[in-house]
This record gives structure tokens, C-alpha cells and sequence, in this order.
């Protein structure tokens, strides 16, 4: 696979790199502002994106990710703030920027009665691509994301992952020098999400920046080199993810569902474990360990008081808790979309 | 269940609130629709919308009383404006430069002797063919103003005739009581006659029957006289024959003697001549004696028969004078026959009609199809060019096409272009066939050249591109443009004259349709199908609709610059 792409993407598409014209972070942006009416949606937003660097802005719906990502994409005019990418600024060389950039937005921003093919074909020719190139430029793509084998088929005829992949062909296929990802795998099937993610590090290595909206916590830890945690129009935090997770420090979540109705004082003398949710007469309790070694003490003290353990479920600090960590909120919609 | 049905129920009002454009659909579109209609369709049922005249030129080359009867009547009809025309240039020209204005009239010279003399007579009638409509109504109200003074000289002839008609009766009367009086003096006079008559055929059977007397006697005295003078005569003549007869018979007596003597002699005498008496011939023969029946017969007396036709009768004398009649008295004929003489003629009226012409060289009828082939079609290009860029665009926008269309590099302006160019030449092409369809199955005219019709065509087919631009503007979403595009496509079509002529509509209607493209593309329509005018006619509004389309494309291409995303 990674061959395959290599070989693809440097033969075919190494003609449309333009490079990284300075050597400074592709993508930077300062102090973005931008309301709607009375609504702040985005407040002084700040953050850098270097060449092949994989971005994700992570928080929950509302908090500002399309909005700064349509900035980005020179769809919408910040209300203040600086963006320059790859040395353009955005507001004054909006051209220069668009040539630089790829979109795949939220929606799956194709034709529904096109095949693949004419689909992907038709952003080629739109991006300035000959026809010769865009026809070769659409089989690569399409070859990229899996699809070449239906690529004549009409879109609507697709399922939806094999659409959000031609939605991703069609931001790629004139290899932008940063790819500008809005929720690309709500909706996917596990496989096609797979391939994406494999597709975007792949782009990534060969020097494409992407930014990854998304409130797909898992994705991001696995995919991106950089968080931007983002609530609200603000920027909470940002940095690696391993850094973040720290942020929420390093106990565990215990989630127990016992047989009966245990007291509240249950676990107290218990060290290294405390209580989260242990009211009086509810089966549930959420305890924070200090370390997994507690798990075995937990489940003793539970039998030994004759409420015995039906199940439950250990929590390793992730994003989400350094969320709720920075915000006091969990990420809103994680449990729908993760349901 | 209830429970649901009453939250579901106040659910769906909620939701209708909160929809603005569904109210819209509800309330106020079809409102729009039945005013638009309601203003053009009124005079449909015989009055103008708005409250506006028609505008009439009359060319009066009568100066009679019919045609003043005729400009009388039409001038108390509240919605028409008369204005006199000097002649029928000038009331054509009048007519081709109103709107308000169907008809011409034109009264020819001589209607009001033809009318008086019980003629016909026909008013001529410049009609422009696009107001057909308008003008069958006011032909209809001429027709009312015709029957109206026919009516008028009619119950005037009628008044007359009944005033002869009392005066005959007068006469008639008169006359009946002269003829009963007459019969009375006849019946007297046939009584009269019959006693003279009595009287004279007595006389006369008396004289008759004395004639008849005397005429018996002279005839007996005639046939005694006869028969005596008869007899003697008779006796004269038996007197004369009888004498005859014996000196016959006395010579028949002798005669026998002689025979007897010759037949001795010639005895001897052969005797004599010995042996010569063969050389003797035989004496010629002797008559036989008559019969002695005969002979007796002489001695018979004559028998004489009695004719009395021989008897010449006195012609009876039956000339009499009859008796002197005794005069009759005839009565004296006393009818006055020469009041029965005729009074003047009654003429009865006659009959006021029309002719149309046309007011171009068109057909002063119109093949309904030639309004509504382009109409419709101007219509359903409106409709399917609005759904084609508004939902074409809205639709993007909501795939996100757009959107990647523009960070892909293309500027607004350049997709737009492309968009509604395409959309152009497919309303363009859409227009072009249903003229084709309409020509093929509906007979349509297609004008003196069929070609001058595809530049109001392409300039309605921009128009309606640039319209749909604005409406994907306003409209937002994919809900709001069947309203709002519909609406505005009806309304569009409705007042720019594309369902019904341009002139049904009220003023302030018709004002407005100057600032829309279905009004000028109709216009030319119209000039060239229907009014059949030279192809120049299309120019001007060709180009205003082209102007239009360019201020709607001006508003599409600004609104889309700052809110199509």
C-alpha cells in the first residue's frame, strides 16, 4: 500500500507540488476572531501547522472547528486575526491560498448523479489541471482511496464510505499542500475509516499538512501529531496528544455495576481510590484509581460487603478526560457518536 | 395515545410558525395568484380592472341619427372612453399606440338612410388582434347599442303602425255600417223586385194564354183553306191524267193492230220471195206490250197522302208588348271608398351590424394557440430554468459543492457563468421546440420570419437564467424556492401577459409589467404571431428583456457574491 501511494502520488502528482515556500510553519494563524451576530464563535484563536504535520481540532459540536476550517478555506472572512499559508496571507492573496489548499468538507460535497470519476475529474480541471492531467491525476486518486475499481459508477450508486473517500479523492486529487478535513468519516464504515486514516498519513508523510476536524476522540489520538483542543470558540489547549492526555492526570476511571444497593461509605478507607458517583441506593459507581493494582481491592471490598460485581469497565485517561479536565464538561456528543 | 396526538397536533402547528415559508404557500401565494388573476380575468366578464376606460376612436362619416345614436349609447357605457378620429388613419393610429384601446369604430356615410330605408347597414370595426377578447366585449356592447336603436326605431314604426291600424278600424267601421245600410236597401229592393215580378208573369200568362187561342184558330182556318185548295188541285190533275191514259191506250191499242198486220205482211212477203226469202233479214223486233197489270194499274185512282208540313202555316203572331214594369227604386250606394285610400308608407327599421378588420396585417381572429403556445412556454421555461439555477445552486450549496467548487480556485463569477449559460441554452432550446410543437400541432403563426423569433426567445432565456440567480439568492434553501420561485414564475407569466393578453389587466398592473422580461418578451411576440408585424418590431423588446435580465443578473451576481456560500 504505502509503495503503491508513494509511487502514485511522486509520479504522477509530484508536478503539482509547489513545496513549502518558507521555512517557517505552513499554516499560521494569530489571534482569530470571529462572531456571528451577537454569537462569539471564535475567540482569539492561535495555532501554527508545519508541512506534514497532522493537525486535529478536537472538541465538541459548536465549539468553532468549521468555522475556523472555513476560514481557512477562504470560504468566510475572519472578524480579526492573521492567517498566512505558505507565506499568503489569507485575506489578501485568498487565490494564492486556494491553490495551496484541499477541502473535504463536512458534507460530501459531490455530485450525486456523476460517476467517481467525472466527479474527481471535474475539481481536477477546476483546480487548473489540463485534461490529460486531470484524467491521470482522477485515476491516481481514485487508485488512492480504493475506488478505481468503481470508478464509473454513479456516486448515488455508492455507499456512503465509498463516498467520503471520493469526497476525500476530490480535495486531493490536485495535490494540495494542505488538506483541510471536516468530519471526513462521520457515517464510514469501519473499513473505509480505516483506509482514510491510512490515506491521510500517507499524505502526511509525503509533506501534506492536515488539519483534521473532528470529535472522534480515538481518531485523533491515532492519527494526529498535534491536538488543538477547542470549546466554545476558544482554544483550550494544544500540543501532542500524549501531553494533553497528561493534563488529566494518570488515575483511572473504574465503572462498577454491583448486585444490591451498596452504602455510600463503601470504599472509604480504600487508599488510592476515590469515589466519583457512590450515592446511597444506586447499583453504579464510578471510582478513580490511582493505579490498576486498586482494581483487585475494589472488587474484594464490593464481595466481602455482599454487593458483588455484575461488571465493570476501567477508563484510561485519554482527550476526553483532559477535556473535562480543562472545560469541567465531557465532549459533548462523544457517547452518541461513539454509541 | 390521545396524549401523543394532542402533542404531534401542537407539534405541527409550532412547526408551521416557525416556517415562514410554508405560511407564505399557504396564505399569502395564493392570495397573490387569485389577485393577479382576479385584476387580469375581470374583464373577461365584461369590466375592465382598476377602474379604467377603454379608449374608443370613432370616425363618424354619417352625421346621422344613427350615428349619434350610436356614439349616445356607447358613450353612456362608464367604461369606455370616446374619442373622435378624423379618420381612419387617425383612429388606427390611436389604436396601435393605446393599450386601453381595442376597437375602432367607423361609421360609414349613408348608415342612417340605409337604417331609415329598412336596409342593413354595417359599422366597420378596426380590431387589434391581441385584445380579441376586449373587443368581442365591446363588440358586444355595440351590439347592445344596435339592438338598443333598433329597438328605439322599431317602437316608433310599431307606435305608428297601431295609430294606422286605429285609423283603418275607424274606416272599417264606417264602412260595415254603410254596407248594413246597403243590405238593407238591397233586401227592400229584392222584395220590391219580386212583387213586380209576380205581377208581370201574371200579365204575361195572360197575354200567353190569349196568344195562344188565337194562334189555334188561325191554324185551324189555315189547314181547312189548305185542304180544300188540295183537294181541287188534286182533282184537276186525276182529271188530266185520266184524259193521258185513254189516248195511251187507245195508241197501244192501234199499235197491236199495226203488230199484228206487219207479221201477215212479212209472211207474205217472204212467201213472194220464194227462194230468196232466206236473203231477207228478220224485221226488227216489236215491243212487248206493257204489262197488263200496268195497263190496269193507269185505270186505278190516285191515292193522295196528306202532309201537314206541306201545309203552309201562318206564322203566329207573337210579338206583344208586355206590360210597363213599375219602376224600381235602387238605393243609392253610399260607401265612401276613398277614405280606404292608403296613408303614408311605414318604413320598417333596419338592421345595424359590423365588419371586423384588422388593425395589422394579421388576422383580425386569432389562433388562441398563437397566446398561449408562447405563453405557456414562456411560463414553463420560467419555471424550469428558476428550478434548474435556484435548485441547482441551493443544492450545491447544501452537497457542499460549492463551497469546494470555490476553494478549488473557480471565482464566483466564473461558476455562476457557467451555470447560467447552461441554463440559458437549455431554456433557450426548450423555447425553440415548443414553438416547433405549436407550429406542427396547433397551426401557430410563426410571423413573417420565423427566425426573428429566437432573439426575444434567447432573451427571455436570459432573463429567466439571471431571475433564477436572484431567486437562489433569496430563497436560501431548497424549500423556499418552490414557493418563492413558483410564485414569482406565476406572477411573472400571469402580469407579464403570457397566460392572457397584457391589455385585461388594470393600470397599475400594467405599469408594473413594464419592469419585467415575460412583458416584453410577450410584446414580441405578439407583434410577430399575432399582429404579424415586420420583424424590426422584435428589436425594442428584445432588448429591454435582455436589459432586465441584466439588472437581474446584476442583483443574482451581487447577492451570490455576498451570501451564496
Amino acid at each position: 500500500m504505502h509503495c503503491t501511494f508513494r509511487r502514485l502520488w511522486t509520479a504522477r502528482l509530484c508536478c503539482n507540488i509547489r513545496g513549502v515556500s518558507s521555512p517557517g510553519p505552513l499554516v499560521r494563524v494569530s489571534e482569530l476572531r470571529k462572531s456571528y451576530g451577537s454569537r462569539l464563535v471564535l475567540d482569539n484563536v492561535s495555532f501554527d501547522v508545519a508541512a506534514g504535520e497532522i493537525v486535529g481540532l478536537l472538541g465538541p459540536n459548536g465549539a468553532g472547528k468549521t468555522t475556523t476550517l472555513s476560514i481557512l478555506a477562504t470560504l468566510r472572512n475572519p472578524d480579526a486575526g492573521n492567517v498566512t499559508i505558505a507565506g499568503h496571507d489569507l485575506r489578501r492573496e485568498p487565490r494564492a491560498v486556494r491553490r495551496r489548499l484541499g477541502l473535504a468538507p463536512q458534507s460530501i460535497a459531490i455530485y450525486p448523479s456523476l460517476s467517481a470519476f467525472q466527479n474527481v475529474e471535474l475539481f481536477a480541471r477546476i483546480h487548473g489541471l489540463t485534461a490529460a492531467a486531470a484524467r491521470s491525476a482522477t485515476a491516481a486518486a481514485l487508485e488512492i482511496v480504493g475506488l478505481d475499481e468503481r470508478a464509473h459508477e454513479s456516486a448515488a450508486t455508492l455507499s456512503g464510505g465509498m463516498r467520503r473517500r471520493v469526497n476525500l479523492a476530490c480535495a486531493m486529487v490536485h495535490r494540495p499542500e494542505i488538506l483541510l478535513l471536516d468530519e471526513p468519516t462521520v457515517g464510514v464504515d469501519p473499513q473505509s475509516r480505516e483506509r482514510i486514516l491510512q490515506i491521510l498519513r500517507e499524505l502526511a508523510v509525503s509533506g501534506i499538512a492536515v488539519i483534521y476536524s473532528t470529535h472522534y476522540m480515538e481518531e485523533v489520538e491515532r492519527l494526529c501529531d498535534k491536538v488543538l483542543l477547542i470549546d466554545r470558540g476558544r482554544l483550550l489547549a494544544e500540543g501532542p496528544v500524549a501531553e494533553l492526555v497528561s493534563r488529566a492526570g494518570s488515575r483511572h476511571r473504574m465503572e462498577l455495576a454491583l448486585r444490591g444497593r451498596p452504602p455510600a461509605d463503601l470504599y472509604a478507607g480504600l487508599t488510592g481510590v476515590e469515589p466519583i458517583v457512590s450515592g446511597a441506593g444506586d447499583d453504579r459507581v464510578i471510582l478513580m484509581l490511582a493505579d490498576l493494582g486498586k482494581v483487585a481491592e475494589v472488587l474484594e471490598r464490593a464481595r466481602a460487603a455482599g454487593f458483588p460485581a455484575i461488571e465493570f469497565n476501567l477508563h484510561s485517561p485519554n482527550l476526553s478526560d483532559a477535556f473535562m479536565t480543562l472545560t469541567g464538561r465531557a465532549l459533548r456528543d462523544y457517547s452518541e457518536n461513539h454509541g | 395515545m390521545i396524549r401523543t396526538a394532542l402533542l404531534i397536533f401542537r407539534n405541527e402547528f409550532r412547526l408551521l410558525l416557525r416556517d415562514r415559508m410554508s405560511i407564505f404557500m399557504l396564505f399569502m401565494a395564493p392570495v397573490v395568484i387569485i389577485a393577479v388573476a382576479g385584476f387580469s380575468l375581470g374583464n373577461m366578464f365584461g369590466a375592465p380592472a382598476g377602474g379604467r376606460k377603454y379608449l374608443i376612436p370613432i370616425v363618424d362619416r354619417d352625421h346621422g341619427e344613427i350615428a349619434r345614436a350610436i356614439v349616445h349609447g356607447m358613450s353612456q357605457d362608464s367604461r369606455l372612453r370616446l374619442v373622435n378620429a378624423a379618420d381612419e388613419t387617425a383612429a388606427r393610429t390611436i389604436l396601435a399606440k393605446n393599450d386601453d384601446a381595442p376597437i375602432a369604430i367607423v361609421i360609414p356615410a349613408g348608415t342612417t338612410a340605409s337604417f331609415s330605408a329598412g336596409r342593413g347597414s354595417d359599422v366597420i370595426i378596426y380590431v387589434d388582434p391581441v385584445k380579441r377578447v376586449e373587443a368581442y366585449a365591446l363588440e358586444l356592447r355595440l351590439t347592445e347599442v344596435s339592438r338598443a336603436i333598433a329597438m328605439a326605431a322599431r317602437d316608433r314604426a310599431q307606435a305608428r303602425l297601431v295609430r294606422a291600424r286605429a285609423g283603418i278600424d275607424a274606416k272599417t267601421g264606417n264602412l260595415r255600417a254603410q254596407f248594413d245600410e246597403l243590405k238593407k236597401e238591397i233586401a227592400e229592393y229584392q222584395a220590391h223586385a219580386e212583387a213586380a215580378r209576380a205581377s208581370l208573369q201574371k200579365k204575361m200568362a195572360a197575354e200567353i194564354d190569349a196568344r195562344l187561342a188565337q194562334i189555334e184558330a188561325q191554324s185551324h182556318a189555315a189547314l181547312a183553306a189548305a185542304l180544300r185548295a188540295r183537294q181541287l188541285e188534286i182533282a184537276a190533275k186525276l182529271g188530266e191524267k185520266q184524259t193521258a191514259t185513254a189516248a195511251m191506250v187507245s195508241y197501244l191499242k192501234n199499235l197491236e193492230a199495226a203488230r199484228s198486220a206487219f207479221e201477215l205482211w212479212f209472211g207474205r212477203l217472204q212467201a213472194v220471195a220464194g227462194s230468196h226469202a232466206a236473203e231477207i233479214s228478220s224485221p226488227p223486233a216489236w215491243p212487248p206490250p206493257p204489262n197488263p197489270r200496268v195497263i190496269a194499274e193507269l185505270k186505278e185512282p190516285i191515292k193522295l197522302s196528306f202532309n201537314p208540313n206541306d201545309i203552309a202555316m201562318p206564322a203566329p203572331n207573337l210579338r206583344f208588348n208586355l206590360p210597363a214594369p213599375e219602376p224600381l227604386k235602387f238605393p243609392p250606394l253610399a260607401l265612401d271608398l276613398k277614405q280606404m285610400a292608403p296613408g303614408p308608407a311605414i318604413a320598417l327599421p333596419g338592421v345595424i351590424g359590423w365588419r371586423d378588420r384588422s388593425l395589422t396585417p394579421g388576422y383580425a381572429e386569432v389562433n388562441s394557440f398563437d397566446q398561449y403556445v408562447p405563453g405557456f412556454g414562456i411560463t414553463f421555461l420560467l419555471i424550469d430554468i428558476l428550478w434548474g439555477v435556484s435548485v441547482g445552486l441551493i443544492d450545491e450549496r447544501d452537497w457542499g459543492t460549492l463551497q469546494r467548487l470555490r476553494v478549488s480556485g473557480a471565482p464566483i463569477s466564473g461558476l455562476l457563468s457557467g451555470k447560467l449559460t447552461a441554463r440559458f441554452l437549455i431554456g433557450f432550446v426548450q423555447m425553440v421546440v415548443l414553438l416547433g410543437v405549436g407550429r406542427l400541432l396547433f397551426g401557430i403563426s410563426l410571423g413573417e420570419s420565423p427566425a426573428m423569433l429566437l432573439l426575444p426567445t434567447a432573451a427571455i432565456a436570459f432573463s429567466a437564467a439571471a431571475f433564477g440567480l436572484v431567486i437562489a439568492v433569496i430563497a436560501r434553501t431548497r424549500d423556499s424556492v418552490l414557493p418563492l420561485g413558483s410564485v414569482g414564475a406565476m406572477t411573472m407569466s400571469a402580469v407579464g401577459g403570457c397566460w392572457w393578453p397584457l391589455n385585461f389587466e388594470p393600470a397599475w398592473m400594467r405599469a408594473a409589467a413594464q419592469w419585467i422580461p415575460t412583458t416584453w418578451t410577450m410584446r414580441a411576440y405578439n407583434d410577430l404571431m399575432i399582429r404579424g408585424l415586420p420583424p424590426a418590431h422584435a428589436l425594442k423588446p428584445a432588448v429591454i428583456t435582455f436589459g432586465l435580465g441584466l439588472a437581474f443578473l446584476g442583483l443574482g451576481m451581487l447577492g451570490a457574491m455576498r451570501g451564496l456560500d
